[in-house]
């Protein structure tokens, strides 16, 4: 039993150490197109609502896509900045992911609130369950699983 | 009024007041039968199934016929059809629009009433088939209506019409548009059956485990077929939309993912009240919330509140699915409150190391991933209501907050299938995940050997690899036990199951994670190279057609084959479309896209090229989740409840012996 403890302490150092090391690498190196995907995907296709600038086929996407190809090209500007850029040069609702401020903080806020909750009703349901100890079984069960005894018995015993 | 549609339309309309009134008197005769214990009218209810099934199939034929003649003298049909269409893309273009996929639902639930009739023939006498009977009915009756009412696909049109502009081009330049909307909705509809046996169970009060052993097989060919309409609805998005993905969390794709969230948490629920006879209002719970979630859906997609790319246009259809959807709810909470008494469970949950308190841990993981997709597509619609100001919520959202629980399911899924039931000790477990652990390290080492990075994609690839040691674990244990017979039943083609969404969530892992994209700017005789492969372009060339110009840049990818990614002007609908071209392999794929603007012998084409790793597995693992559906839906070896599940423990008296 102790050995086995060691062997699985082993296994979760070394899935850790391994873990670390694949953090810890960087990935292959970004291009220009992969950053251009990555900001036009945050980006909100004005006249498709529902679709992002990367996803859509429409027009006004493909002037947004130029526009951010154009700013990634200068290389003068991060991606925060390019965004802010497009939403002062296209006006309106362009951002596709909703801000951490006022009324629109609650769809972050809330689906964590709701994983909290349900986890607290884990904690409780299990909890209950280990303070219920098992009732003393009532005399008709008793005699249910003598019957049975007495039947599985004589089975045994003819075989 | 009437008359001015046409025969086609006169016919059609009349048909579907005949089903609906078919579907009216039917319920009632369920109903009355059953209440006042009369087989000569509970008879009747098989023969207004029949009437009513054959009146979808009549009015759907006549669509069809008017479709297949060009009978402009219909709305629809000038909306939708065109004499250039396609012979399969006309056929298909029935459920194109929203008149005609509401004709199709009526088509497929007045099958699933009538199959259901036929298979409760024997029992319908029996209160709780006569109820689940009426309850299919009057939402038969519904669709009959709306289809009659707000999206009367046989509404006469404008005079003097000769031709239309077809369908949407989209939805006619691939073959899966005749596969996947009929495939999602066998789904989508099938949800039905087993919401018509719940509230049949709570207005009978028979709400033992009777109604959900009944409706097994109907829910898991519902979630069956909702899983495969999904994964078919990604294949054709990855084909066809050129953006080189498979999900974009548009809503109405997360309309047909809510349902299939709170299935899938049902069906595995469903087990622990089977065994142990708990959770049962949950699983009503569930079960009530799948149905009403593919009536929200349809609301939010189909009334125009929502935009995205598969919405119809708008029409006043919105209020009768809210309308059907409030009266959905307030029923069944009513009824729920109603024999609360009787659904309190008689077991417990022994210890948090058990089966059952995986398949709870699962369903509440579950639950909140709903929460979160619900959330994130009414949101917007929230924040109109309340500051009047318009937001966007998009894949960026969805993609954050699901990864995490995405994780959390595949620990779960590496844990919960070594569980017995009831209780486990710290030593089963270690034995049982002994090999599962190791296959799960070796899947770590695997990846990052082949150069994968980042914190989420190598958990997801470790706990791949753990999970389908242990879904292994116990195919291999069940076949070794039992042969081929082995491979069925609900543990074994589960695991199969499992199997295929583990394949599904590794590639999803990887090709989110490692995609390249670049755009080539490639010259007639000069080769582009990119991620290791050469792009070189023969020409460009121009296809035309009755109903589109099609520009096509040949590109020779590695020297080897000649693929074709073009843009598609369609000239009636001034639309156009671009259609990738993908060299598909186990390992990775390119995918080509043509990017406008582009003229034909120019020597010149700009092309966008993808480098998406693994995404074939996607669909290996969907084809191994439909199987294993198939697989799980067949009965395995039960064990009956008498049988001993463990060897007597010898008592003194026997040792005496």
């Amino acid at each position: 039993m102790k050995q086995n403890k060691s062997v699985w302490l082993g296994m979760f150092l070394l899935v850790g150490l391994l873990l670390a090391i694949g953090v810890s690498r960087s990935g292959s190196v970004q291009t220009q197109q992969d950053r251009i995907d990555s900001i036009t995907s945050h980006l909100a296709c004005p006249t498709c609502s529902g679709e992002s600038v990367f996803v859509s086929r429409a027009a006004a996407a493909q002037a947004i896509r130029t526009e951010v190809a154009r700013q990634v090209g200068a290389g003068t500007r991060t991606d925060d900045e390019i965004v802010s850029y497009i939403e002062q040069r296209f006006g309106g609702q362009v951002l596709l992911v909703p801000r951490a401020t006022g009324l629109d903080s609650l769809v972050w806020s809330l689906p964590v609130a709701a994983l909290i909750m349900s986890l607290w009703f884990l904690v409780r349901a299990f909890s209950r369950s280990r303070q219920n100890k098992p009732t003393a079984p009532s005399a008709q069960d008793e005699k249910l699983v003598e019957q049975a005894l007495a039947e599985s018995m004589t089975k045994l015993k003819r075989s | 009024m009437l008359a001015s549609a046409g025969v086609a339309g006169t016919i059609g309309r009349a048909l579907l007041l005949v089903g609906f009134v078919g579907a009216v008197f039917g319920a009632f005769a369920a109903i009355t039968g059953v209440r006042n214990n009369e087989p000569r009218v509970i008879r009747l209810v098989s023969r207004f199934a029949v009437l009513a099934f054959a009146a979808a199939v009549g009015a759907f034929a006549v669509m069809e016929y008017a479709m297949i003649t060009r009978d402009f003298s219909l709305a629809y049909v000038q909306k939708v059809g065109s004499w250039s269409t396609p012979p399969l893309y006309n056929f298909a273009a029935v459920w194109s629009a929203l008149e005609g996929s509401i004709l199709m639902w009526v088509l497929i639930l007045s099958g699933y009433t009538l199959a259901v009739c036929f298979w409760m023939r024997k029992r319908m006498n029996e209160s709780l088939a006569a109820w689940a009977m009426a309850v299919m009915m009057i939402v038969l009756a519904f669709f009959f209506l709306v289809s009659f009412f707000p999206a009367n696909p046989f509404a006469a049109g404008a005079p003097g019409v000769l031709d239309g502009p077809g369908p949407n081009p989209l939805l006619q330049n691939h073959i899966l548009v005749m596969f996947h909307p009929p495939i999602l909705y066998l789904g989508y509809v099938g949800v039905t059956v087993p919401f018509a046996f719940v509230i049949a169970a709570l207005v009978t009060g028979r709400v033992g485990e009777g109604w959900l052993l009944a409706t097994r097989r109907w829910s898991l060919f519902a979630w069956g077929f909702l899983t495969f309409g999904i994964a078919l609805g990604s294949w054709w998005s990855y084909e066809v939309l050129g953006w080189s993905g498979v999900w974009a969390w548009d809503p109405v794709e997360n309309a047909s993912l809510l349902p299939w969230i709170t299935g899938t948490a049902y069906i595995h629920s469903v087990l622990v009240q089977e065994r142990r006879g708990m959770l049962r209002v949950w699983n009503i719970s569930l079960l009530v919330a799948t149905f009403s979630l593919t009536i929200l859906g349809t609301f939010l997609t189909r009334s125009g509140v929502l935009n995205s790319v598969h919405a119809f246009s708008e029409s006043g259809i919105g209020a009768w699915f809210l309308s059907f959807f409030a009266v959905v709810l307030i029923v069944s909470v009513f009824l729920i409150g109603w024999r609360g008494d009787k659904l309190r469970s008689p077991g417990i949950i022994d210890s948090p190391l058990s089966r059952e308190a995986a398949f709870l841990a699962n369903n509440v993981l579950f639950a909140v991933f709903a929460f979160i997709v619900l959330l994130g597509t009414v949101f917007p619609l929230i924040i109109e209501a309340l500051q009047n100001r318009q937001i966007a919520v998009g894949a960026p959202f969805f993609d954050r907050l699901t990864v995490p629980i995405g994780i959390a399911l595949l620990t779960l899924m590496s844990i919960a299938p070594v569980l017995p039931w009831r209780k486990a000790s710290a030593e089963t477990l270690q034995t049982r995940l002994f090999w599962p652990a190791w296959c799960g390290i070796a899947a770590l080492v695997a990846s990052l050997a082949l150069g994968a990075y980042g914190l989420a994609p190598l958990l997801t690839f470790t706990l791949g690899g753990v999970s389908s040691g242990a879904a292994l674990r116990q195919v291999v244990l069940a076949t070794r036990r039992q042969g081929l017979r082995g491979l069925v039943g609900r543990a074994n083609g589960g695991m199969i199951v499992h199997l295929g969404v583990i394949m599904i969530a590794v590639a999803l892992g990887a090709s989110n994670s490692y995609s390249k994209s670049q755009e080539l700017s490639l010259v007639t005789g000069t080769p582009a190279f990119f991620a290791g492969h050469s792009f070189e372009l023969i020409d460009v060339i121009e296809v035309r057609d009755d109903r589109s110009i099609s520009v096509k840049a040949r590109v020779i990818v590695d020297r080897k084959k000649t693929y074709e990614p073009a843009i598609t002007k369609y000239t009636r609908i001034g639309m156009n479309v671009g259609t990738p071209s993908v060299k598909a392999s186990l390992t990775s794929d390119i995918y080509l896209t043509l990017e406008p603007p582009v003229r034909q012998d120019s020597g010149k084409a700009r092309i966008k090229v993808f480098i998406k790793p693994m995404i074939t597995w996607l669909w290996i693992g969907t084809g191994l989740m439909a199987l294993g559906t198939v697989l799980a839906a067949f009965p395995g070896r039960r064990r009956r409840p008498t049988e001993a599940t463990s060897a007597l423990v010898p008592t003194s008296e026997q040792n005496a012996l």
